[in-house]
């Protein structure tokens, strides 16, 4: 097939100065591909994409080595207007690319600008809006849209202009998971019914590896590797190295391989691939069926924590409920005990209550009905800025957070803030930042944006809080920074915190929280140990929730295959029973 | 409270006037209440604005708006009484020609702002832009211009609560009842909005150049605007408005 894009030693920086964005990167991608790019943050993605979108070199200044084609076409001799009739383009940002208030005018937008003849203007609305599966969002208001059919709005708007090529930049980062999947369903039925070439940076492995013809992985500013998903997963230890996660799925038959239990090469990239690969080891095992009939012990990676004995609970919610004003989202009949150490994971769907939920515990929001006490503080009689002093949030938007001239203020800020002398604020703060290695004084928006979360979580840590709530810790973060993140936090539970954890990343939660709330609807559907709740499948239907690809893929072993299975959580344990009913044959 | 300006879908005449018809409405009543001297005559235009609003069905929008205008109406009302020193004096440091002339600036404050308001409501932004650049011929340049910045009032008002949200969270006291202090507390987070908003804007600018923005020209518009004879009527309406503003 023929290349609509050809990359030919393309370097960039964004600045004489500046170090190299990209260096040196030759691609080649054929018409129709469904090309996905990975990387750590810093790793050149959203410049590459500049550089196929045509806003490189038309929009942002910088120095540029080397030649982009688009279909054939250098895109420094081309206006950025016309690179545009041939690649669209989806900005991270869903809120600024919007142009109109009302769904049919976004889409009129650029067709009125490209000049499509006036007659054919109903068809391509109607036909597009069909094709993403928005027909009957046509007159709505885009401000009263979720995120998930905002995103929708923007590929409808970018597709009706029939272009070539579709390049998106983390389309679904602020996205749950299920509408993250509902996003790349439907950029897989364009590139297939309408042959549009998708280039999508994504930093969700499973997506990548369930939807990609192709995934490219770059590392600072060059391409560490290119192939199929299976290719590209099966090099585990490398894709590690750089900070790229892999489907655990792929580290099991990575593992399974490099053991020599298995001939098969290729990594399994789901848990069908993984299930069928386990089954057919061990079909040839005698035995294997009877042979968990000793109660498997629980795993022993599990740590216990000297939580939870003789202490008082440190938070705790009766009977709340909260109904906004306005209408939307509310929440009821939530009872929650967490005591000091503890680290517990709210899981559900957009829209289940878990942000209202957070809210009601920092003070935000007074509780309409029932109590919520927080370090033996009546959240709705003590004001906001009191119950400060106990509970500190790490937000999802670091840069709201973030108010100061230099990393030390910033750090020092929340502490004076709560009364703490000035001196020794700063000389807490030093030693935070130190630990963390961040310069301390540089201007927290002159660093990256994953440097930027960690200036926010140091402020976070120094303020040593009885309650730390974080409100999706890992999105908009790298695989190394999201681990970093969380072993930090891990770090505060041991010394005595307590961890509320809100996070759409199922693999971070069941890691992480050794507890979790399962909520749907503004309610609490269960709640319990992490392992048994997502191994109810019932109950991950009804909230919605795709449960971690090991516990998945242990209940559907210990089902179809032998119960020495159950209860299993980490990819190492698999590993290890896989091993064991073997060793036993 | 947020998004007063917002669009209230609609079936109303002046819905369905041309968007250009609904700005000379707007500016004639605006000339009239400038021109008008006397109470009677502005106090019939503010009622007019507000039974045209009740017409629409967006009274209770408006009333809500009206809650917010009122005090900074009075604190016009006392400046004025401040500063105007001609006339007699009424009591302490008011006089009667302060009162008369503060009373008329808050009735034009009031009419003005409320239907300005009004028309936005009843308005979608990008029909009052398509229109303006076929009827006016306005470049689409600043009509695009003008749109997006009322469009963007609501996203970033969004942003500062949630900024002011975070700083709530650490300790800073917003709940404190001292609006100096507040105030001294709250312009620190202009940086923070700034920073926001400048991304926001490039990232915009790009998005719609890459949408063909450039390429734009009065005909682009898929929509037409044309006059209808409801029109002619409401213009004829205008210019009696603005000779009854003189006359008054």
């Amino acid at each position: 097939m023929a290349a609509i894009i050809e990359m030919d030693g393309v370097s960039f920086s964004y600045g004489a100065e500046a170090e190299h964005a990209l260096d040196d990167v030759s691609l080649r991608v054929n018409e129709g591909d469904f090309v996905g790019i990975i990387g750590p943050s810093g790793a050149g993605k959203s410049t590459l994409a500049a550089c196929l979108s045509g806003a490189i070199p038309h929009h942002f200044t910088g120095e540029l080595f080397g030649s982009t084609l688009i279909a054939g076409k250098d895109t420094c001799d081309v206006t950025l207007t016309d690179i545009s009739r041939l690649v669209g383009s989806v900005a991270q940002d869903i809120d600024a690319q919007m142009v109109a208030s009302v769904v049919e005018d976004e889409l009129l937008f650029g067709l009125e600008n490209f000049g499509v003849p006036h007659d054919q203007i109903e068809d391509r609305i109607a036909r597009t809006l069909a094709t993403v599966g928005i027909a009957d969002l046509r007159e709505r208001e885009i401000a009263t849209l979720s995120g998930g059919q905002k995103q929708k709005v923007a590929i409808a708007a970018i597709l009706a202009l029939e272009p070539r090529v579709l390049v998106l930049d983390e389309p679904t980062a602020a996205l749950d998971p299920v509408s993250s999947r509902v996003v790349f369903e439907t950029l897989a039925d364009v590139n297939r019914r309408l042959g549009v070439t998708v280039i999508v940076i994504e930093q969700k492995v499973a997506l990548l590896s369930s939807f990609c013809s192709r995934v490219v992985v770059m590392d600072h500013g060059r391409i560490a590797l290119s192939g199929t998903p299976h290719e590209v997963f099966g090099h585990s230890d490398r894709l590690r190295a750089i900070g790229v996660d892999s489907p655990r799925t792929a580290r099991i038959s990575n593992s399974l391989v490099g053991d020599g239990l298995v001939a098969q090469a290729a990594p399994c990239l789901n848990v069908d691939e993984a299930h069928a690969l386990i089954r057919s080891v061990l079909a040839g095992v005698p035995g294997v069926t009877q042979a968990a009939a000793d109660d498997p012990e629980p795993s022993p990676h599990i740590p216990t924590r000297p939580h939870a004995q003789g202490a008082d609970p440190i938070l705790t919610f009766r009977q709340v409920g909260f109904t906004y004003p306005s209408g939307g989202a509310s929440v009821t009949d939530l009872d929650i005990t967490v005591y000091p150490g503890e680290l517990v994971g709210i899981v559900g769907q957009n829209g289940a209550g878990k942000t209202t939920l957070t809210k009601l515990l920092n003070g935000l929001l007074k509780p309409t009905r029932g109590k919520v006490r927080v370090a033996g503080l009546d959240t709705r009689e003590t004001p906001v800025s009191t119950v400060a002093a106990h509970v500190a949030t790490l937000f999802q938007n670091p840069d709201r957070q973030i108010c100061k001239n230099t990393v030390l203020d910033e750090v020092a800020f929340g502490l004076e803030l709560t009364g703490v002398d000035p001196a020794a604020a700063r000389e807490r703060a030093r030693r935070v930042i130190k630990r963390f290695g961040l310069p301390a004084g540089e201007a927290p928006f002159s660093l990256s944006r994953g440097q930027r979360q960690m200036v926010a979580l140091a402020g976070v840590v120094v303020m040593e809080p009885d309650i730390v709530v974080l409100d999706e810790p890992t999105s908009g973060l790298d695989y190394r920074e999201c681990m970093t993140v969380m072993e930090t936090v891990r770090d505060m539970a041991d010394h005595g915190s307590a961890v509320i954890m809100v996070c759409h990343d199922m693999e971070v939660v069941s890691d992480f929280a050794e507890r979790i709330v399962v909520m749907a609807d503004g309610r609490i559907l269960g709640r319990g140990p992490a392992a048994d709740l997502f191994a109810n499948t019932a109950l991950m239907e009804a909230a919605s929730v795709t449960p971690p690809q090991v516990i998945d893929l242990s209940v559907r072993l210990a089902r179809d295959v032998s119960p020495a299975f159950a209860h299993i959580t980490e990819v190492s344990d698999i590993v290890r029973t896989v091993k064991e009913l073997m060793g036993r044959a | 409270m947020l998004n007063v300006i917002d669009y209230v879908p609609g079936d109303t005449l002046l819905h369905r006037l041309n968007p250009v018809t609904k700005l000379a409405l707007a500016a004639a009543i605006i000339a009239a209440t400038f021109l008008a001297n006397t109470y009677a005559a502005l106090v019939g235009l503010l009622v007019l604005t507000l039974l045209l609003a009740a017409y629409a069905g967006v009274f209770g929008r408006l009333a809500r708006l009206l809650k917010l205008l009122v005090p900074i109406a009075l604190i016009m009302l006392v400046l004025q009484l401040v500063f105007v020193r001609g006339g007699d004096t009424l009591f302490s440091f008011v006089t009667d020609e302060g009162l008369i002339t503060g009373g008329k600036a808050c009735l034009r404050l009031l009419g003005v702002a409320l239907l300005l308001v009004l028309m936005l409501m009843v308005t979608k932004l990008t029909d009052l832009a398509n229109a303006c650049v076929e009827k006016l011929h306005i470049p689409y340049k600043y009509a695009f211009t003008f749109t997006t910045a009322l469009r963007f009032v609501p996203v970033f008002s969004q942003e500062m609560n949630a900024i002011m949200e975070a700083q709530t969270a650490r300790g800073v006291q917003y709940d404190t009842k001292n609006p100096f202090k507040k105030m001294q507390l709250m312009l620190p987070l202009c940086v923070p909005l700034l920073i926001s908003s400048v991304s926001k804007t490039d990232a915009t600018a790009l998005a719609a150049e890459q949408r063909g923005f450039y390429l734009r020209t009065r005909a682009s518009s898929y929509r037409r605007y044309p006059f209808a004879a409801r029109d002619i009527v409401v213009f004829a309406l205008c210019v009696a408005l603005i000779v009854g503003g003189i006359v008054l």
